[in-house]
């Protein structure tokens, strides 16, 4: 016995064995007179028993220990089971709700304070099933929609489990549908949660407000302060600014598969496929099926169906019948009519149709009005003008349609499709507010991604013309070439609008000169050292660089005049979110190789200059250290080539603009340069540019570089015009 | 005998033990409490029957409700569709008729009046008008302005309210919308009131101030932080977060700041203003500035928040979250501090740096409501040059302006449209007609001032009968034109100076280093200044200009300046001899006076000199190099 306890593993299972043994007081007895082989024989019997018991035991208690399965980290439970909660008749009401609420009155954010991530933090309370003093329930326990709600908040990334650090806090309390609960005990289930506070910082989802007779507009549920993402705010009941807006979801999004049909013109102008339209204005909509014949469609519930089909999938108009929604597809324009309530559920089957919607529900608030931009996919018409309704719409022009339909479409997608898609853009939009520096932008809410792929949004987009005072900063990058260097400095110092000279030292082995044997200059002269002998240190964003406009200049550039240079920085000023500079290149498709070419030759286009010596904002310094896409930039490192056309291309990439060559100079050519057999070495410096062309396009994904062909020249270059009476004559070497 | 009874008992034995075990283990699994675990967080359970649940709403009941009559819930209150009668609006366009004003009224009411009066709204007649306009002045305490006449409980009525007014609440507003400065958020109705800003009484009436940014990236020197204080002050803050710079609550520790007197410009990249509304004054003093306004938790409506996408230009924070605001700031991306600057500057200058424009936008905004669907998008309102410059009547898509190929990176497709001007009839320009008929991009010619709709393209080149130009020149000018489509693109120029001797601005047409406009006897650009000239423009202005025909060139390079904001650009022209003189009016020899007089008036009207002048050509790429005139394209612009 002893032998068989010390191998034990699992002490539950021990104790469990050993009580066993207890109990048949005879076993141990029997061992010492059984013959050894059959001893071995059951010891292994038995040991295998065990063996198998502690594995079982092991799989029941501690199933948190295995990783693989996520399934384990969450209980499977029935709905039935919930624990039970039992209202007194007398427990509290919370207050009917303070309409003058905002999220700084209201809203405690405290809760939400310090976080780096800009991210709220939302708890879910536990489900509980509530009933009253006679054991009545006092709603259903929860929807499939608010189950799938609930679930989309825990799985993403603003859930969490602990309750103090939440900023936000969901009842699992189902109030979607107002119909179907007891308004007093909800609202003392609500009361009763463990941190509801007055409602602080609680947030009720509802798409079904009011009952009948009058429909209220707002959940009916007193909730203090909680906020309310409801489905169908009427201007008077939505605290702008606090609740949320949101869609009635269409239950239909989830069970009918309707493929995209794309924008264009469509069989029916007007169609409305709403069954309980009040008489009134069934009326007017039928007066104007008769006035405008085909191109309207009025449908209607269906009277002599037969049994067994769906009467939500089928519209009627006299004997014709037609299948629900796809019927919203053969129509450009689709009414979505206020009923008792002003949201309604076919928004979303109009919206995921294509077809642009035409709100006649004065007051009503739309789904997430608040970052939507409706007027780019929806028409609103005041119910008293429903009879104007067809020239109003005749008069948006036929490509508005198609942008509208579009948008349209793309809103159903990003925001009505689903419950975890409604429910993640409430989360984002209270985010929005409470981390208002993080925020979405306009163009991020509503422009659908095949615009927001292919625009460009230029940085530097206000049209500035920078002062000529503020000069530019010289930026020399040398390694050892101290002769030609002192040359180009001393050159550039000619330039009246120089302002400061920087010289990017990247020689790690050597010393710069001492300061006596710098040449004297009329501006600051700073040397920068850097840790690494890389290219791209020169478009490193110094802090020496205090003004705007930055000359990248190579060492050995002396041939550029005083002139040619006030000129580049002149003509920047005129254009300074673009590259400007004096040789330029072009890039061009090779179509035997099919791929990029880098070309030099006497062209009449031009895509690119060289940086050899250029103008250019500051910003994009810190573009190109900062924001560089892909490998680029270690690329350009690696290679000590092509960091001009890196430049070139990102510049491009985020103005959408083209270079601007300047003056007519074709080439830096350099003294030392000469001595060089330049045709061998030209031919293999030309395949590496291409290759840095073809290699920087795929990693932007597109050809960003544009092609012009023209260049700045003085206004009265090689003009007939007295020399000595032009700004800059010293101009036009190549 | 023994050792099978032995086997048989240990084989019923551990089976025994085996059931045993088996019922106990589940009965000890329940008895160990469910505690969550630690490790792994435990979400929103998945419940066994979660296909069983029922729908929120039965498919019977949700896309029905039970019918009820057409009746508005509303609350007393009004909004756009209720009290609003857009109708006579939609018949006869937009028509604005003021309330006359009985009694003294002071220059800001003044200024308020001149420039609703200078909006092509305007009418004199309340029977022709769709919105009535009704001053509320300030009046000596207790007593309130009454009830103008063709009151009508309010409906389609706007009541200014520019600087806030004493007597509470004027009259019974009915039906009548709003126009208040800096409204309190709680009385504001959003789409129905309108939110003006909180202007300084010496606010210019036109023209106005420029913004004060100078350069898009902050000056590295510059502080971080400016607070508004009392009287327009302002004070600067260092970047140490904690130096809480409001609250009062570190009065003790100052650090490194400075009072500026009141009324100066806060230099900084942020600006904090204040809660309250008094505060609102500062928020123009920021805008103007290019200082990023950080308002903390307002109590005002941001003006024209309707139209206004005031992320992009402020942000607005929780006033109870100083430090995580402060971190935030100091931690902004580069990108966005640019974005929000150069975004203070372009709407300051586009809505609010005069009375007029700010009278325009509240007009504008109520003319968008009315239009519905066609109304100013919101890259209109929210992008240079703005929706005051961008007719919505023109066009309701942004890529038939000229103002946003290049801020997308996009460049007009298509062809041009030759506009030949004929003063007298007589021989047609036979030959220019040949000329500009040879390009391939030209896509209609026609030698008769004909009527606007007529022109298909995007693209214009305005001629008229003396001009003499090659094809080669129009299609290099094209070319330029495609890519700056926003400007005026042409072949003679004049530049205009401040002359001191006599006290105005002159104007030259010799040739010079600079210029700053282009003749339309030969220039390309875009078909929509043709509907802002003839829009857009005071009446003023424009019968200035049909008086004198060389007004006509220098209004419009006035008004593409004040859109763009650049120069016109120059293209090489190969007739020199033909100098930018002014045409000739018959039976006077002094077109320069007129000419000197035109220039001042414009810039009298526009209230500032529009005009920038630009020191370079664009040339071809290869133009007058030394190389084998085979390789170049425009080989006839080099003949001299």
């Amino acid at each position: 016995m002893g032998q068989v306890c010390l191998e034990r593993e699992e002490e539950a299972a021990c104790v469990i064995m050993c009580a066993s043994v207890k109990y048949n007081i005879r076993g141990p007895a029997l061992i010492p007179r059984m013959k050894s082989k059959h001893r071995i024989y059951y010891i292994t019997l038995f040991s295998i028993v065990l063996l198998g018991l502690i594995a079982t035991g092991m799989f029941q208690f501690w199933p948190h220990s295995i990783e693989s399965s996520s399934d384990w980290s969450v209980e499977k439970r029935s709905v039935r089971d919930v624990p039970v909660v039992r209202l007194p008749a007398d427990s509290p009401i919370p207050e009917r709700g303070d309409l003058s609420c905002r999220m700084h009155t209201c809203f405690d954010v405290y809760r939400c304070g310090f976080n780096p991530k800009n991210k709220i933090k939302v708890y879910i309370y536990s489900l509980k099933k509530y009933v009253d003093d006679f054991g009545v329930p006092v709603s259903n326990t929860i929807s499939r929609e608010y189950n799938e709600l609930l679930t989309a908040i825990s799985d993403s990334d603003y859930y969490t489990d602990d309750i103090s650090r939440a900023c936000l806090f969901v009842p699992s309390i189902d109030v979607l549908n107002q119909n179907t609960l007891r308004i007093k005990e909800t609202a003392q289930a609500l009361a009763q949660l463990s941190r509801w506070d007055r409602g602080t910082n609680h947030l009720l989802f509802n798409m079904l407000p009011g009952g009948p007779p009058d429909y209220n507009t707002a959940l009916d549920v007193p909730r203090d302060r909680a906020l309310l993402a409801g489905g169908g705010f009427s201007t008077w009941t939505y605290r702008q600014g606090y609740d949320v807006s949101i869609p009635v979801y269409s239950p239909l999004s989830a069970e009918v598969d309707l493929p995209e049909k794309g924008p264009g013109p469509r069989r029916y102008f007007l169609l409305s496929s709403q069954m309980a339209v009040h008489p009134e204005y069934r009326e007017d909509l039928e007066a104007l099926q008769a006035r405008h014949g085909e191109a309207v469609l009025v449908l209607d519930k269906c009277t002599n169906l037969s049994e067994g089909v769906l009467s939500v999938r089928r519209r009627c108009h006299k004997h014709q019948v037609f299948d629900y929604p796809q019927v919203l597809q053969e129509a450009t324009f689709c009414v979505v009519l206020r009923g008792a309530r002003l949201g309604q559920a076919v928004l979303s089957d109009v919206l995921r149709a294509g077809c642009v919607p035409v709100v006649i529900a004065d007051s009503y608030v739309l789904p997430f009005s608040e970052v939507l931009d409706w007027k780019r996919a929806s028409v609103v018409v005041p119910e008293e003008k429903m009879s104007e309704v067809y020239s109003i719409l005749q008069s948006v022009p036929q490509r508005q349609i198609e942008e509208m339909q579009r948008q349209a479409r793309w809103f159903w997608e990003a925001y009505f499709q689903s419950i975890k898609a409604i429910a993640l853009a409430t989360l984002q939009i209270i985010n929005d507010r409470i981390y208002p520096y993080a925020a979405l932008s306009y163009e991020e809410w509503n422009d659908p991604p095949t615009v927001k792929r292919g625009s460009v949004s230029n940085p530097l987009f206000l049209p500035l013309i920078p002062p000529q005072s503020q000069g530019f900063t010289a930026i020399v990058l040398t390694y050892d070439r101290v002769e030609s260097l002192f040359r180009v400095i001393t050159e550039v110092s000619k330039v009246p609008s120089l302002s400061k000279l920087l010289v990017v030292w990247n020689n790690q082995n050597k010393n710069p000169p001492e300061d006596s044997l710098w040449p004297k200059i009329r501006v600051p002269l700073k040397v920068v050292r850097t840790a690494e002998n890389k290219l791209s240190n020169r478009f490193f964003p110094y802090d020496e660089i205090e003004t705007e406009a930055v000359l990248a200049i190579d060492d050995d550039i002396i041939m550029l005049t005083s002139d040619e240079l006030q000129f580049g920085y002149e003509v920047w000023r005129e254009f300074p979110d673009r590259l400007v500079g004096y040789p330029g290149r072009l890039h061009l498709w090779d179509h035997e190789m099919n791929k990029w070419k880098y070309e030099s030759e006497w062209t009449n286009e031009v895509s690119m200059v060289l940086t050899g010596a250029a103008f250019y904002h500051k910003y994009f310094n810190y573009l190109y250290t900062y924001k560089m896409p892909g490998d680029i930039k270690n690329w350009v490192d690696a290679h000590m080539n092509c960091e001009d056309i890196a430049m070139n291309f990102l510049v491009a990439n985020v103005t959408g603009k083209a270079v601007i060559k300047v003056t007519p100079r074709k080439k830096f050519k350099c003294p030392e340069c000469t001595a060089i057999d330049g045709l061998s070495l030209d031919q293999t410096h030309m395949v590496e540019r291409s290759e840095c062309i073809n290699k920087f396009a795929s990693v932007f994904g597109t050809m960003p570089l544009k092609v012009v062909e023209h260049r700045a020249d003085p206004v009265l270059y090689k003009d007939d015009f007295p020399e000595k009476l032009k700004s800059f004559p010293n101009i036009g070497s190549l | 005998m023994q050792s099978w009874r032995g086997k048989s008992l240990w084989l019923a034995l551990s089976a025994s033990w085996l059931l045993v075990l088996l019922r106990v283990f589940p009965l000890l699994r329940l008895a160990v409490p469910a505690r969550p675990w630690a490790s792994a967080p435990q979400g929103w359970p998945h419940w066994l029957d979660t296909e069983l649940l029922p729908s929120f709403s039965q498919p019977g009941e949700l896309p029905e409700d039970a019918p009820q009559p057409p009746q508005a819930p509303r609350g007393g209150g009004c909004d756009w569709g209720a009290c609003f009668d857009a109708s006579k609006c939609r018949t006869g366009g937009l028509k604005v008729f003021v309330h006359p004003v009985a009694g003294p009224i002071s220059a800001a009411h003044r200024k308020i009046l001149a420039s609703i009066e200078s909006s092509r709204y305007h009418t004199a007649s309340p029977e022709e008008a769709c919105l009535l306009l009704f001053l509320s002045l300030e009046v000596p305490a207790g007593e309130c302005s009454p009830v103008p006449q063709q009151w009508n409980g309010g409906r389609n009525h706007l009541v200014l309210d520019l600087h806030p007014a004493p007597c509470p609440q004027t009259f019974q507003l009915g039906r009548a919308m709003v126009a208040k400065a800096s409204p309190t958020a709680d009385t504001f109705r959003p789409g129905f009131d309108v939110a003006l800003p909180l202007l300084p009484e010496a606010h210019p009436l036109r023209g106005g101030a420029p913004g004060q940014l100078r350069q898009h990236s902050p000056h590295p020197g510059v502080p971080l932080l400016a607070l508004a204080e009392e009287r327009g002050r302002w004070r600067t803050a260092g970047t140490d977060p904690s130096a809480c710079p409001w609250d009062g609550r570190c009065e003790q520790d100052r650090g490194p700041e400075q009072t500026h007197p009141g009324g100066t410009l806060p230099n900084a990249t942020f600006c904090l203003i204040p809660s309250h509304r008094p505060d609102a004054l500062h928020f123009l003093q920021a805008l103007q500035a290019g200082c990023i306004p950080v308002l903390l938790s307002p109590r005002w409506e941001l003006p024209f928040s309707e139209v206004i996408d005031w992320t992009k230009a402020a942000i607005v924070a929780d006033e109870r979250l100083p430090f995580q605001v402060l971190a935030a700031l100091q931690e902004m991306p580069l990108t966005r501090v640019l974005a929000l600057r150069q975004q203070t500057q372009f709407l300051w200058d586009a809505y609010f740096s005069s009375v007029e424009k700010v009278m325009h936008t509240t007009l504008e905004i109520i003319q968008d409501r009315i239009f519905g669907a066609s109304a100013h998008a919101s890259l209109l309102w929210n992008s240079p040059p703005g929706a005051l410059l961008a007719l919505p009547t023109f066009s309701t898509s942004p890529s038939d302006f000229p103002f946003y190929h290049l801020q997308r990176g996009s460049r007009p497709v298509g062809r041009f449209s030759a506009l030949i001007w004929v003063g007298a009839p007589g021989q047609p320009p036979l030959k220019l007609i040949q000329a500009v008929a040879g390009s391939q991009n030209c896509a209609q010619v026609s030698d008769r001032f004909f009527p606007h709709r007529a022109i298909s393209t995007d693209a214009i080149l305005s001629l008229d009968g003396h001009s003499s130009v090659t094809t080669s020149e129009v299609d290099f000018a094209f070319l330029v034109w495609q890519s700056f489509p926003e400007r005026m693109v042409g072949f003679l120029t004049w530049n205009h100076f401040w002359d001191e001797a006599q006290g105005g601005w002159g104007y030259t047409a010799e040739r010079a280093n600079e210029f700053s406009m282009v003749l339309t006897s030969a220039a390309f650009y875009h078909r929509y200044y043709h509907t802002l000239f003839t829009h857009s423009l005071p009446k003023a202005l424009r019968t200035l200009a049909d008086e004198a025909p060389t007004c006509v060139d220098i209004l419009m390079n006035f008004l593409v300046a004040a859109v763009t904001k650049l120069p016109p650009i120059k293209v090489p022209y190969g007739k020199q001899h033909l100098e930018a003189t002014p045409p000739l009016v018959p039976g006077g020899p002094e077109p320069q006076p007129t000419a000197r007089d035109c220039i001042n008036q414009m810039a009298a009207g526009f209230g500032y000199m529009p005009l920038v002048s630009s020191r370079l050509r664009l040339d071809p790429v290869l133009f007058k190099d030394p190389v084998s005139v085979l390789r170049k394209k425009y080989r006839s612009l080099e003949k001299p």
